[in-house]
């Protein structure tokens, strides 16, 4: 009993510091630095790893204006989850009064310290159900997250900052998600006299896919027409 | 060699004389425009279907209905025709006149016999190269102008390849010119029939029987079968669509090419072994 007296005792100090962050507070500042940007242009260069979906990488631009214009063009093929994460985080948390902030501890992320933050919906938000954010409070930006939605279950992204980190644009995001198996109409397929090959995945269990976007050449603040965001 | 010339031209005039070579030129033109008209109606549903397990997950951004889709799908659901239509000209070729009577005027000519099927098979050949030139200008130049230019998403077993649009054309035209082999194959097949045969209905009708059934018994996906797929040629035939996954594996079309080379020459060798020894009595 004395132990776990003392146990107590040693916690004290580590509960104290956790209360002494304000997961809002570090919110805000993230918000602050995106606010700086009316609007981007950049070029990305997208890889992709989908499970039974064979397609190679691929150039676009994205565009992106204030508050929620936002579109990726390219001459090709490309996906993207349903839930756009590169839209959703900082819509998700644009308006601080949606939601209860909840500080749920540290952890390291490729090598940065990083404060986690739970955000639960008090007003409606969508579909979001929670979101999971690991935010780098020395430099104020969003290096990890974890948004569920009802629909399309979690979508979580790594992202890593370059130069233009002061606006909180990432230079490579990673998305990662569990996404059912895709099956192939017969039809479709036509694989006549072709061996069928085993398959990897016989219960029909989520597969997890990746997304990686890598950034590069943005323009920022220089004015993007609202006609772009109509036109291929 | 001006006489071998001569029985080219003379093989030529024949062939392309009857109204039947035509049939197939005709028949290829309104299933390709069949196809292709209803795909411009339904195309967008028929894609919704396909992709409908990956939107649940996934916005899909860019146009799947493209030329260089369809002129897949083309291609593919012409698996089985266009082998009937190759036949007609080829299976018909030498038991066409054996039926008719003017084979024996023909080997009365000063030309060998060896000379004469070959120049037949040139020209057997050289159909099935418009034939498919014929395709090639409908499935793929005339989709052109009907659908947009863009990526081509192809359907296999194991999953979807996208085949980015700056490799379609080159790989269109590999494919092409394996399916040149593939016919090339069924040509030289129905030839050495037509050698045997005495009407000419025979060698169309087992070309096609051999297809169809090689072809029936390489869908069964039973173990009891599958030593059996490498020996049919039909496994081989359709070895174009290998180059549309990603990535392409070389060494498998590489294989059935030469499968299907060493086809050709063992049905022309069989074929004009026994035209060189048949005897000619009608």
């Amino acid at each position: 009993m004395k132990n776990y007296f003392l146990l107590l005792l040693c916690c004290i100090p580590f509960i104290g510091k956790s209360q002494s962050v304000d997961p809002k507070k570090s919110i805000n500042k993230i918000n602050e630095k995106f606010s700086k940007v009316a609007d981007y242009k950049a070029d990305v260069a997208m890889q992709f790893g989908i499970p039974n979906v064979k397609i190679s990488n691929i150039n676009a631009t994205v565009l992106y204006k204030n508050p929620n214009k936002f579109k990726m063009k390219a001459k090709g093929l490309f996906f993207l989850p349903k839930q756009n994460p590169m839209q959703n985080v900082m819509n998700t948390l644009k308006d601080t009064a949606n939601y209860q902030a909840i500080y749920s501890g540290k952890a390291l992320v490729n090598g940065t310290n990083c404060i986690i933050v739970n955000i639960i919906p008090i007003k409606p938000m969508g579909d979001l159900v929670l979101g999971k954010f690991w935010i780098d409070d020395v430099k104020n930006l969003i290096v990890k997250s974890e948004i569920t939605t009802k629909n399309n279950g979690t979508v979580a992204t790594e992202n890593k900052f370059g130069a233009n980190a002061i606006y909180a644009l990432p230079d490579e995001i990673k998305i990662n998600m569990d996404v059912n198996k895709f099956k192939i109409p017969k039809m479709l397929a036509l694989d006549i006299n072709k061996k069928k090959k085993l398959d990897a995945n016989p219960n029909n269990k989520k597969e997890s896919a990746s997304i990686t976007l890598h950034f590069t050449n943005y323009i920022i603040n220089q004015k993007i027409e609202d006609r772009e965001f109509t036109t291929d | 060699m001006n006489n071998f010339g001569g029985l080219l031209i003379n093989e030529f005039i024949k062939t392309f004389k009857k109204p039947r070579t035509f049939i197939s030129f005709i028949a290829l033109t309104i299933l390709v425009l069949a196809l292709q008209y209803g795909f411009y109606h339904d195309g967008k549903e028929i894609m919704k279907f396909f992709t409908q397990s990956l939107e649940e997950d996934f916005s899909i951004n860019g146009n799947m209905l493209t030329s260089n889709f369809i002129t897949y799908l083309i291609l593919q659901f012409l698996i089985v025709q266009m082998p009937l239509l190759v036949t007609l000209v080829s299976g018909d070729i030498i038991s066409g006149e054996a039926q008719t009577g003017s084979l024996r005027y023909l080997l009365l000519r000063p030309q060998t016999r060896t000379q004469i099927y070959f120049a037949k098979w040139i020209i057997s050949m050289f159909y099935t190269l418009l034939l498919l030139i014929w395709l090639g200008i409908l499935a793929l130049v005339v989709s052109k102008f009907i659908f947009p230019n863009g990526d081509l998403i192809a359907a296999f077993s194991d999953g979807v390849h996208i085949t980015r649009a700056a490799d379609c054309n080159f790989k269109f035209l590999e494919a092409f010119g394996i399916a040149f082999l593939a016919l090339g194959l069924i040509t030289s097949f129905a030839m050495m029939l037509s050698a045997f045969a005495e009407n000419s209905i025979s060698p169309i009708i087992i070309v096609m029987s051999t297809v169809i059934i090689f072809t029936v018994i390489g869908t069964f996906e039973l173990p009891v079968f599958e030593f059996l797929k490498p020996f049919m040629f039909t496994t081989h035939m359709i070895v174009w669509r290998d180059l549309f996954e990603n990535p392409v594996p070389a060494s498998e079309i590489i294989t059935s090419c030469m499968v299907m080379f060493a086809h050709i020459i063992l049905f022309f060798s069989i074929g004009l072994f026994h035209f060189n020894k048949k005897d000619i009595t009608c």
